[in-house]
């Protein structure tokens, strides 16, 4: 067919003004509306996609089921590269379309957001990213980590490694090997505290961004012959460590990581050879969980799944799953309050506040928001690599939150004394 | 047509030394700033806030940049690091209780010279030997402010901006601080254009076409060299100042990391190497393209019901984008200014064709 340039100013015009038709139609009194605004391109790649559609699919099986007390909810999705200024656009695009909760999974992102979400008071989450110090709730009342610190990992990791070594760590040396970033950087002070209190030798060791290269590090960390390893990173970073550990010699089973450790890293390295190699663990892994059962029968067996099934029960996958849960969770309580609708981000926020014991069917240890924390208790557990899977080792459980919060509220206290 | 020429007699040197010695150019001109002026009554506050806003901003750090690639010849590579030097100098400042009219001075002042102490290099090298050591700047700032918790604010390594107040009056609202934004770009702008027509611009343009051929007529290349230096990182300075307190209201190193500068760089070469017009359309190119490209293909996705993959609808824009960028470069080597440029031209002898 050609075109002529009348019909193609017609067929443009329609075609502008067919989404307002669209945004107008879903403006409903029972909708809560959610904004994604991810890096699926730059740097967070090795986890987006799997937390995303985690975070979908546990929305789509919610929607399925008939929503929270009749609400359903509406996700608007959208790429920002890791780039702050593309995260305010999107950020301010879905306030004006009434989102109430935005997650941009994005330390850089979290960061340029946090002063809007609080003056606008949006509820914004920052799921195992963001700042740690965001656990403080009257500090950051908008600003929702729901899941434990990076802190808080450091302090389940040293506790697990201390049970290991029969309670005593003194005189035992633990070395960490972190990315060179303001991510990789955050356990530093904690672990020097902990050093002191359980007297162990303790030693950072930092390679460059993006991690691909480092050989001289771990070379290092040989010479010292470390009794455990703290390895602090992500993505290529994760895989790098664990080859250049295997070269110098260092045993797996002497290796811990940070959260971001998934099955695809493990299969890089050689799911077979990489053995042994522990993590912290903040929900529970695999496809046992009665929620990802849910999610198979009800959700990819139905075809609408938002992405391949077998990434369903991975760890990225099911953390996407955690945070959408915890959200359904608030909106749960918030929607309780108020049947009618709509639902406010204020309300929201006192929904997800009040979460209490909350283990998303055994999924999660109990997490517990209240207006003062909103790390939600900071309690994880360790996880081993057997060759196949992640096995845990160890119970939920939370260790040297006297520390944490002395950290917090001095930081806390920073952000309250500055941008004034 | 449009930009008539005919019965403009010039019989003055100061009609023949204006900036836009066309009436329709005046015109134009004057169009353009009174929208821009008029913007917040005109558009939505998203379009402010989260668009034109960045955009002038962008602008004005590409100006700055510009100056010195475009206009003196001399490769910058670490320009993300000359505004981080800004804008932690003057949120510093401001911190102490400097005011803002001060804060905004000391983050120019300090880019500025810290600037020109890379900027020695130079002195010594040209061409891509000056590009690496300009990146050599970028590597060691960057490790600087990440490395002393006095710098980047601790182990959360953020810096909340406070609010500002200009002459004793808060700053409320987008439109208030779109207005001071774009009255900041006027006044660089301005000052680039004029640039150019004074003899400090014709001697940069010496320095840049040959150093030492400059330096036999008489241009010193060694104050001219490190005093562009001086400059453009002022201008960086201000402008990385403007990004803290303006947009980000918070800063965190990430936010002047490389990419910042490879931006800046595809800015000024996009739009066009010495073209102050260029920096406006290179900035629209770089920095909004991808939004609305991105917004375009999930709308479309959304709207007409596509099955496509999420992979493919995040990575779809990419391509698109960088495709506009070497569609444009092969179409017009000398940049998006240069396409205006043309279309003047072909207008100014319109209906001949003698421009061709």
């Amino acid at each position: 067919m050609r075109m002529n340039r009348r019909s193609f100013v017609g067929a443009a015009t329609a075609a502008a003004t067919l989404p307002a038709w669209r945004l107008a139609d879903a403006q409903d009194a029972k909708v809560i509306k959610l904004g994604m605004c991810q890096d699926f391109t730059v740097v967070y790649t090795f986890v987006t996609a799997e937390y995303s559609q985690g975070q979908r699919d546990y929305f789509t099986l919610v929607n399925e089921r008939g929503g929270v007390n009749g609400f359903k909810f509406h996700l608007d999705v959208v790429d920002t590269g890791n780039a702050p200024q593309r995260g305010i656009e999107a950020y301010e695009r879905f306030k004006r379309e009434g989102v109430v909760l935005v997650d941009p999974l994005s330390t850089p992102v979290s960061r340029a957001l946090v002063p809007r979400a609080l003056a606008d008071k949006v509820n914004m989450i920052t799921t195992f990213s963001g700042r740690s110090d965001a656990a403080d709730g009257e500090t950051f009342p908008y600003v929702m980590p729901l899941s434990p610190s990076y802190w808080s990992q450091a302090t389940v990791l040293i506790d697990y490694i201390r049970k290991q070594e029969k309670g005593n760590l003194s005189g035992k040396r633990i070395a960490l090997a972190h990315i060179d970033t303001p991510f990789g950087r955050e356990p530093l002070t904690l672990l020097h505290v902990l050093s002191k209190r359980y007297n162990f030798e303790f030693q950072a060791y930092p390679y460059p961004p993006p991690g691909t290269e480092q050989s001289a590090v771990w070379t290092q960390i040989r010479r010292v012959k470390p009794d455990w390893v703290l390895i602090w990173g992500a993505g290529a970073g994760q895989i790098a460590s664990m080859k250049e550990a295997a070269r110098n010699g260092i045993p797996f089973e002497r290796i811990a990581s940070v959260v971001w450790l998934s099955e695809s890293e493990m299969n890089v390295v050689g799911a077979e050879s990489a053995k042994g190699v522990l993590k912290f663990e903040g929900v529970a892994g695999g496809r046992e969980p009665k929620i990802i059962q849910a999610i198979l029968n009800e959700v990819q067996a139905k075809g609408k799944g938002a992405g391949k099934p077998e990434i369903v029960g991975t760890t990225y996958y099911n953390i996407g799953v955690m945070a959408a849960a915890l959200i359904t969770e608030g909106a749960r309580l918030a929607t309780a309050k108020n049947p009618k609708g709509p639902i406010s981000s204020e309300q929201l926020n006192e929904g997800l506040r009040s979460i209490k014991n909350f283990t998303a069917e055994g999924m999660l240890p109990p997490i517990t928001i209240t207006k003062a924390d909103h790390q939600g208790g900071g309690k994880g557990r360790i996880a081993q690599w057997d060759g196949k899977r992640w096995v845990p080792k160890s119970d939920w459980a939370a260790a040297d939150q006297d520390v944490i919060w002395q950290m917090i509220k001095s930081a806390s206290d920073d952000f309250k004394k500055s941008g004034k | 047509m449009f930009y008539r020429q005919s019965g403009i007699r010039h019989t003055r040197y100061e009609q023949d030394r204006r900036l836009w010695r066309l009436p329709f150019d005046r015109k134009l001109v004057a169009l353009v700033c009174a929208l821009a002026v008029a913007a917040p009554f005109l558009l939505s506050d998203l379009y402010v806030g989260t668009y034109l806003m960045p955009w002038l901003l962008w602008t004005t750090a590409a100006l700055g940049l510009n100056l010195l690639m475009g206009t003196a010849g001399q490769v910058h590579l670490g320009y993300g690091a000359v505004m981080a030097i800004g804008a932690y100098g003057s949120l510093h400042a401001a911190r102490a209780g400097v005011p803002f009219e001060f804060s905004i001075l000391i983050g120019g002042l300090l880019a500025a010279s810290i600037g020109t102490l890379f900027g020695a290099a130079a002195l010594r090298v040209k061409g891509l030997y000056l590009a690496v050591s300009t990146l050599a700047m970028q590597y060691i700032v960057d490790y600087t402010i990440v490395h002393v918790p006095a710098i980047s604010g601790g182990s959360q390594a953020t810096l909340q901006a406070p609010p500002v107040r200009l002459l004793g009056m808060a700053l409320a609202g987008d439109a208030a601080y779109y207005w001071f934004v774009l009255a900041v770009c006027a006044l660089v702008t301005l000052f680039i254009l004029n640039v150019r027509r004074s003899s400090y611009g014709r001697a940069l343009a010496a320095v840049r076409e040959k150093d030492y051929a400059a330096e036999i007529i008489g241009v010193s290349t060694f104050r001219y060299k490190l005093s562009v230096f001086w400059v453009s990182s002022f201008i960086g300075g201000v402008a990385g100042t403007m990004f803290a307190f303006c947009y980000y209201k918070a800063v965190t190193p990430e936010q002047f990391h490389l990419e910042l500068s490879i931006q800046m760089l595809a800015t000024v070469i996009v739009g066009g190497l010495g073209s102050v017009m260029g920096c406006f359309f290179g900035a629209a190119l770089i920095l909004l393209a991808p939004v609305v490209l991105n917004n375009l293909i999930s709308g479309a996705t959304n709207t007409f019901a596509l099955q496509v993959g999420a992979d493919l609808v995040s990575h779809a824009p990419l391509m698109l984008y960088g495709g506009l960028i070497v569609g444009f470069l092969l179409f017009e080597p000398l940049g998006l200014a240069k396409i205006y440029d043309n279309l003047r031209n072909y207008f100014l002898v319109w209906p001949f064709r003698h421009s061709r």
